[in-house]
C-alpha cells in the first residue's frame, strides 16, 4: 500500500523581467493506493495529476507532507535509500510510438531490464528467457510473433502492451497508466483497459490511472477509487461509480457535462455544468480556487476556503460550500441494436 | 437547412476578381461531391491503394463527421479535396467536384492556390502546433492576406476580430500574442480562424480536438457548432474518435481501410449501426453511461497498406460474422434511405 500524505509541491517562477510567480503544483494531496487497488485520478491538463504520479515515479521531489510505501515513510530516508520503493512503481507512458527505442527488437528491450533483474533474483539466462515469454504472455502478445520484430513493426496497441512488459520486468507493485490510452486506436483502447484490469490479478499490481477522460477510469475494474484534482487539490473522491453518478463537486459535474453525447444511443443528462471561464493559473483566490470559473459561486465561496468534507453517511467527500447533486452524465436511450 | 444552402449560393463577394467562379454548380443538396476516387502510394511493394473508390456528399450546410482508426485513410481523403495528396501518393481515378469551382482535381498552380484557403478552409491536425512561432499571430494573419493577393487588409483584420470575438476570445491579445503564449485550446481556435477568414465556404477540420483535455474539447466543440450555423458553412470534420463525431456531425461516415464501409444520418448510424465494423467501434467505446460489461474490444487491429486484404471484404480478418461469401468479393453498397453500407451479411439480414 502506498500512502501519499498532505504532498506538496511548488514549481519556482521562472525569471525573465517580469519574474514570473511560482506554481503551487500540489496543494496538499491526500492519496492511498491499495494493494492490486485501482486508483484514478482526473483532471484537467495543468492540474498537477502528472506531477503526482511523477512523484511516485521518484522523478520529482516534493516539498512537504510524506509517501509512506508499505509503512515506511519515504521522508526519513536519504534520497539515495528511496531507490528501491521508487522502482516498485512504474510509470506507462502516454506514447508507446516514442517509448520504444526503435533500433533494437522487442527481444533486446526486454532482455536488458530482465538481465539486470537476473542478478537481483540469482538467476541465469535461461530464467531470462523464460520470463520474457511469460511477459508477453500475460500481456496478451505471441512472443514468437513479437521477439524478433522491431517496435515500428507493430501496432500502437502493440507497442503499449510492449511498454507494459517492460514496466513488469521489474515485478512492480504499481504501475501508473498517464494517458496510456489515448493514443491508442480507439478499436483497441478498450483491450488496453481490460489489460489493465486484468494484471491486478495475474501480477499482483496496482494501478494508478491519470486519466482528462472520465469514461475510461470506469473499464479498469471493480473497486475503483476515483479522486478529482483541481489546481493541486483533490475536491472530491470517493468510488469511480459513485463519483460519477453522484457528483457533489460543480468542478466534477462540469468535467461529466465536457464528454461528448453520442446521439441516438444517449441523452445528455438534464443538467450541464459549464465553467464560466478558462483555467487561469495566475489568479489565486482566497477562498475556493474553483469561485473565478464556478458557476453557482456564491459572496461566502470568496472567502471560505471549503475544506474534504464527508457527504451525509457515504464515504464520498468532497470540497464544495454548496455541494449539490446535478444529473450532468449522459443517459442511454433503449438499447440500441448492436 | 434552407437557410445554409441559401447563403453558400450567394457566396460573399471575394475581393479579387480573378477568382475562378467559372465552375460548375452542383446540383442537389452537395456543396462538395466525391465519386469513385483512388489515391495510391507508390512504394518498393508497388502500388498501394489508401483509398479504394470511395464516393461521398458533402451536404451542403451540415457537418459531416468522418471516423476511422489510423491509416483509414481519413486524412488523405482529406487531402484530395485541396488537391493536396503529399508525394509518393497520386490520384488514380475518380473526381472531387466542389459547388462553385468545379474539378479541384483539374486544377494547377496559381488557380488551386487560391481555391486553397479562400474557397476551401482546412485546419490540420495537430493546428495547435502550426503557428510560426517567431511570429505573433497577427503577422501571420497578413502574410495569409498578401499570399492570396487580398486588397482590403483592414477589412480582413476586422473580419479576423470578429471571429476571435465569436470563439470566446479576446482578439487584440490573440493577435499580439507569439504561439507559446496561447494555450492549446487558444491556438486550435486561431487554426479555425486562420481557416475561414478568407471566407471559406468549406471548411475541413482533421482531428480538431485531438490532445485536448476534455473541457477545452467541449468548448471547441461548442465553437465549432457555432461557426457553422452562423456562416453557414459546409463543414468536414475528420476524427478517430465516435464519440467527437456523434456529439457534432449531422451525418457521419465510418472509413475502414481506405473505404467507406457505412456512411448515413448520425442518429441512426449510432442507434441502428449495420456494418459490423461501426457496431464493433460502438462497442468498443469506454463510455460514461451503460454497462461496462457489454463492452467488448474490436479482435485483431487496423491493417495499414501493405496488410489491406486485396481480395473480398477489407473486414473480414476482424469480423465476427464473415462467411465464404465475404472472401469471394467485396460488398456492394447496399442503400436504404439516406443509410448507405458495404457489408453481405447486413444486406442479406435487410432482405
Amino acid at each position: 500500500m502506498i500512502e501519499i500524505r498532505d504532498v506538496t509541491r511548488t514549481f519556482a517562477g521562472r525569471g525573465g523581467l517580469l519574474g514570473r510567480a511560482s506554481v503551487q503544483a500540489l496543494r496538499g494531496v491526500d492519496v492511498t493506493i491499495p494493494d492490486r487497488g485501482a486508483v484514478s485520478l482526473i483532471g484537467e491538463s495543468g492540474c498537477g495529476k502528472t506531477t503526482l504520479g511523477r512523484i511516485l515515479c521518484g522523478f520529482e521531489q516534493f516539498d512537504g507532507g510524506d509517501v509512506v510505501v508499505d509503512g515506511q515513510s519515504l521522508r526519513e530516508l536519504k534520497p539515495r535509500d528511496r531507490v528501491p520503493y521508487f522502482r516498485r512503481v512504474q510509470l506507462i507512458h502516454q506514447d508507446p510510438y516514442s517509448a520504444l527505442n526503435p533500433t533494437r527488437t522487442i527481444g533486446q528491450i526486454l532482455a536488458d531490464p530482465l538481465t539486470l533483474r537476473a542478478r537481483h533474483v540469482d538467476a541465469d539466462g535461461d530464467w531470462v528467457h523464460r520470463r520474457r515469454a511469460e511477459l508477453l504472455g500475460l500481456v496478451g502478445l505471441d512472443p514468437e510473433y513479437v521477439l524478433p520484430r522491431y517496435p515500428h513493426m507493430l501496432s500502437g496497441g502493440m507497442r503499449q502492451r510492449v511498454v507494459i512488459a517492460r514496466a513488469l520486468t521489474v515485478d512492480p507493485q504499481v504501475l501508473i497508466a498517464d494517458e496510456a490510452v489515448s493514443m491508442i486506436d480507439v478499436s483497441l483502447r478498450l483491450g488496453i483497459l481490460q489489460l489493465l484490469r486484468d494484471l491486478r490479478d495475474t501480477a499482483g499490481v496496482s494501478v494508478l490511472f491519470i486519466t482528462h477522460d472520465v469514461a475510461t477510469a470506469r473499464y479498469i475494474g471493480d473497486g475503483g477509487e476515483l479522486y478529482v484534482i483541481y489546481r493541486g487539490m483533490v475536491v472530491e473522491h470517493g468510488s469511480t461509480e459513485t463519483v460519477i453518478q453522484q457528483a457533489a463537486h460543480p468542478y466534477t459535474q462540469s468535467l461529466l457535462s465536457a464528454i461528448p453525447v453520442l446521439r441516438g444511443i444517449e441523452e445528455p443528462g438534464p443538467h450541464r455544468v459549464v465553467p464560466t471561464g478558462p483555467l487561469d493559473e495566475r489568479v489565486e483566490s482566497p477562498g475556493c480556487l474553483f469561485e473565478p470559473r464556478c458557476p453557482f459561486a456564491t459572496v461566502d465561496c470568496r472567502t471560505g476556503v471549503p475544506a474534504l468534507t464527508r457527504r451525509g453517511d457515504t464515504r464520498q467527500l468532497h470540497a464544495c460550500l454548496h455541494p449539490e447533486h446535478r444529473s450532468v452524465v449522459a443517459v442511454p436511450v433503449a438499447g440500441p441494436a448492436a | 437547412m434552407a437557410a445554409g444552402a441559401k447563403a453558400a449560393q450567394s457566396q460573399p463577394a471575394q475581393s479579387q476578381p480573378a477568382q475562378s467562379r467559372t465552375g460548375e454548380h452542383l446540383e442537389g443538396s452537395a456543396a462538395v461531391r466525391v465519386r469513385d476516387l483512388t489515391v495510391a502510394f507508390r512504394t518498393p511493394e508497388g502500388l498501394l491503394p489508401a483509398i479504394s473508390g470511395v464516393s461521398i456528399d458533402l451536404a451542403r450546410g451540415q457537418i459531416t463527421g468522418l471516423v476511422g482508426e489510423s491509416g483509414s485513410g481519413k486524412s488523405t481523403l482529406a487531402l484530395t479535396l485541396l488537391n493536396a495528396v503529399p508525394d509518393p501518393g497520386q490520384v488514380t481515378s475518380g473526381s472531387v467536384t466542389v459547388d462553385g469551382i468545379g474539378d479541384v482535381l483539374a486544377l494547377q498552380g496559381k488557380n488551386l492556390r487560391r481555391v486553397r484557403g479562400a474557397s476551401i478552409g482546412y485546419v490540420f491536425q495537430a493546428s495547435q502546433n502550426s503557428l510560426n512561432p517567431l511570429k505573433p499571430v497577427g503577422k501571420q494573419l497578413l502574410d495569409l492576406a498578401r499570399s492570396h493577393g487580398v486588397g482590403d487588409l483592414r477589412g480582413l483584420v476586422r473580419e479576423a476580430r470578429s471571429l476571435l470575438d465569436d470563439m470566446g476570445m479576446n482578439a487584440e491579445r490573440v493577435l499580439a500574442s507569439y504561439q507559446h503564449e496561447l494555450s492549446g485550446g487558444m491556438r486550435q481556435r486561431v487554426g479555425i480562424a486562420f481557416a475561414l477568414v478568407l471566407n471559406a465556404h468549406v471548411v475541413i477540420l482533421d482531428e480538431p480536438t485531438t490532445a485536448l483535455d476534455m473541457l477545452t474539447q467541449s468548448s471547441v466543440l461548442e465553437i465549432i457548432k457555432k461557426v457553422h450555423a452562423r456562416r453557414h458553412l459546409t463543414t468536414l470534420i475528420i476524427s478517430h474518435d465516435l464519440a467527437v463525431i456523434g456529439d457534432l456531425a449531422d451525418r457521419v461516415a465510418v472509413m475502414y481501410a481506405g473505404r467507406i464501409v457505412e456512411d448515413g444520418p448520425t442518429q441512426q448510424v449510432l442507434a441502428s449501426p449495420r456494418h459490423p465494423y461501426t457496431r464493433g467501434l460502438l462497442t468498443a467505446m469506454p463510455r460514461i453511461a451503460g454497462d461496462i460489461g457489454e463492452a467488448r474490444s474490436l479482435p485483431g487491429r487496423p491493417p495499414d497498406l501493405s496488410s489491406i486484404p486485396r481480395a473480398g471484404c477489407v473486414f473480414r480478418p476482424r469480423c465476427p460474422l464473415a462467411t465464404e461469401a465475404c472472401a469471394a468479393a467485396e460488398p456492394p453498397v447496399t442503400v436504404t434511405g439516406e443509410h448507405l453500407f458495404a457489408c453481405f451479411v447486413a444486406a442479406k439480414d435487410l432482405s
